[in-house]
């Protein structure tokens, strides 16, 4: 009889002794479970100063007196919102652009209902966007403000930029897909297959759950059952908790896609790829690329699985602008805003490519900025103002 | 020859014995409810009234059954009928074959997938997808069963009707295609264990098993993430999750439809309605959003 090359014996004792810790795991984890939680997200204080129907426009000031002349303004993408950039107390975009002396004026586009199912990219970009840019632009009485897009924000901010050039002094674009004929994603891959008018014709808008449910089943290995996993096996640690649930609060938190902009979005980005051809049409004005003559930012993530660096990496050649900087982190999508490790880079690296271009600016931030400083005490919002906006 | 009676002429007979006992049945129940002459409590308006009116139906409903039977018992007549109905097993015999012929083709693919359990499994391959047995199931479906549902509606409500069965198609073609999409996603979990098993195999072989429990878990996940990857950039997937969108919208659609029908009578307007209203309000907003830019 052949000696077997299984330690059994080992095995065995190796499971019994997992089997105790994961039952001290459990009861350490129902006490962290039971107890007070602080699981809230966007923390730093805002005003609205602008309202147009659902938008909203959130200012953030910084402490004493504004080092850029400049004001920032962030448009974030309408999938999912803008709060991942201030998600938490120590990984806060904006916190970061706060103590650079940046003011930060972010758009929040709200959650659509099914009457806003026929505003398109024109809606979104040459009225709320610019009613949004002329607003600060006569607030701070200067020509030209900074642009910073996020995903789709940055799409928008792209076309936005290519329609108003004379609006915008600097402009970042972060993980922003302009090129869309790629198979490197496989967002890219499965929207080429979309039937976008069927899916606007029944629902309206595209239901958030939808949306969600397609993010998931990206890696559905690691995203339904492995972070799960992963969040047992630390659920006796408080601070894990509370960082994984603002996350799922965030994740889950999606508003509805307008289905016109969802419909234009797929058919003449991702089916037609016409943004970096210069062919895309809005509101009936072209967008040709080589307007935008503005410096560019353009910085993406190397991981990212939804925008890769294929579908971001084009715009800089694309340009009209002489001035224009690709920069390539080593994370992904998400990460690239609230992962530890770029916190110390990302946003300390835009608010010295800001301030470089700042010419106006008041007072020269550090050449070298150091990594986010501890956070000041938690102040509480202020109170919402009456919009100012003349909009219905 | 006077003798020979046709099987015919015998059913012929046996329906005319039937008709008379039948009639002579209905004829005497008539009698006991409504006696000759009123009740003597009855009063005239009574006699004029419901009692009266349904009394004359009764009667005139027994006529009119004496005649449509007599006339079914004529032999010419009811060989013509016979003959009819004669043809209903044809007719029958066929439906049955057609839906028989496509069941068969599913026990087939069923045998043919039985027949490759236990096999090897290469991992991270999707080229032989066995998902086919779904969409047998869902072509079987869209060739025979929908079209019972698809035959035409005659009549004054035959726009409701055809709303109502193509809701119930689509509704089922929905859970065709999510059947096969489902199928298609539960794939990758079964051949991960099976690619773990000849990995642990291999280990065992080598005397190089993990100790640690967890050391497996990161295995099966890191193959079960391998298979979702290699599985999601087929073109079967692609086709199989649009189509599971589609037809997810053509349901809801047509189930819409159904439920405006429902509201199209009560005081409460439809989703086509204000998507109308909404639509005119964007209109109007975009035209006075130009107005303002250019007066500015």
């Amino acid at each position: 009889m052949t000696q077997s090359n299984i330690p059994v014996d080992l095995i065995m004792s190796k499971l019994a002794e997992a089997s105790e810790k994961a039952q001290t795991k459990a009861r350490k984890g129902s006490e962290v479970l039971l107890a007070d939680l602080n699981t809230d997200i966007a923390p730093t204080p805002y005003e609205i100063v602008y309202q147009e129907d659902r938008v909203k426009l959130k200012y953030y000031r910084p402490e004493g007196k504004p080092k850029y002349k400049t004001p920032l303004l962030v448009v974030y993408a309408l999938i999912n919102r803008e709060t991942m950039l201030d998600l938490q107390p120590g990984r806060s975009v904006v916190q970061t652009f706060l103590d650079h002396g940046l003011e930060v004026y972010m758009i929040e586009w709200g959650y659509p209902t099914r009457k806003d199912c026929f505003l398109g990219f024109d809606d979104h970009i040459n009225g709320y966007m610019d009613n949004v840019v002329d607003f600060i632009r006569k607030r701070h009485n200067l020509p030209k403000i900074h642009l910073m897009g996020i995903c789709m924000g940055g799409t928008f901010s792209v076309i936005y930029s290519a329609q108003h050039p004379e609006k915008i002094k600097n402009l970042v674009t972060t993980v922003t897909p302009t090129n869309f004929d790629t198979d490197k994603g496989l967002l890219h891959q499965w929207m080429r297959h979309i039937d976008p008018d069927a899916l606007v014709r029944t629902h309206g808008n595209l239901p958030a759950h939808v949306m969600n449910l397609g993010f998931l089943l990206l890696n559905p290995a690691r995203l339904m059952l492995d972070k799960y996993v992963g969040f047992l096996e630390h659920m006796d640690n408080k601070k894990f908790v509370e960082n994984f649930i603002r996350m799922e609060k965030w994740i889950f938190d999606s508003p509805d896609l307008p289905g016109a902009v969802f419909k234009k979005f797929i058919q003449d980005c991702y089916q037609q790829n016409l943004l970096i051809q210069s062919k895309l049409q809005v509101g009936g004005s072209p967008v040709n690329l080589k307007k935008i003559t503005m410096p560019l930012l353009n910085i993406y993530g190397l991981y990212d699985h939804l925008v890769p660096p294929e579908a971001c990496e084009k715009l800089t050649g694309a340009v009209g602008s002489k001035d224009k900087e690709d920069i390539c982190l080593r994370t992904g999508h998400i990460g690239i805003y609230v992962s530890s490790k770029t916190q110390a880079e990302f946003a300390p690296k835009i608010a010295a490519w800001l301030a470089e271009r700042d010419t106006q600016r008041k007072l020269s931030p550090k050449p070298a900025p150091k990594p986010a400083p501890k956070r000041p005490p938690k102040r509480k919002a202020r109170k919402t103002p009456q919009p100012k906006a003349a909009a219905t | 020859m006077a003798e020979e009676r046709s099987p015919n002429t015998e059913d012929g007979n046996m329906f005319a014995q039937w008709n008379e006992s039948m009639t002579t049945m209905w004829g005497s129940m008539l009698r006991l409810w409504f006696p000759d002459g009123p009740a003597p409590d009855q009063s005239a308006a009574d006699r004029r009234g419901t009692h009266g009116r349904v009394r004359a139906s009764a009667e005139a409903a027994l006529k009119n059954w004496q005649a449509i039977s007599g006339a079914f018992s004529a032999p010419e007549s009811l060989e013509a009928l016979f003959k009819g109905a004669g043809a209903m097993p044809e007719v029958l015999a066929q439906l049955a074959q057609t839906s028989f012929n496509s069941y068969l083709e599913v026990q087939q693919k069923m045998l043919e997938q039985a027949g490759r359990l236990g096999e090897h499994v290469d991992a991270y391959t999707f080229t032989d997808i066995d998902e086919n047995l779904f969409r047998t199931w869902t072509e079987m479906y869209e060739q025979e069963f929908s079209r019972f549902l698809q035959i035409p509606k005659l009549g004054l409500v035959r726009e409701y009707q055809e709303r109502m069965s193509h809701a119930v198609d689509a509704y089922n073609r929905f859970q065709a295609t999510l059947t096969e999409f489902l199928s298609l996603l539960a794939m990758p979990v079964g051949r991960s264990f099976t690619v773990l098993q000849e990995q642990v195999a291999e280990l065992a072989e080598k005397g190089e098993m993990p100790e640690e429990g967890r050391a497996y878990y990161d295995m099966w996940i890191k193959v079960l993430e391998g298979h979702y990857m290699t599985l999601f950039q087929t073109q079967e997937y692609a086709d199989t999750f649009s189509r599971t969108l589609s037809s997810l919208s053509a349901y809801q659609s047509a189930r819409n439809a159904v439920i405006e029908d429902m509201l199209s009578g009560l005081p409460i307007p439809t989703q086509s309605e204000t998507d109308s209203l909404y639509q005119e309000i964007h209109r109007l907003k975009r035209r006075l959003r130009a107005l303002e830019k250019e007066k500015a």
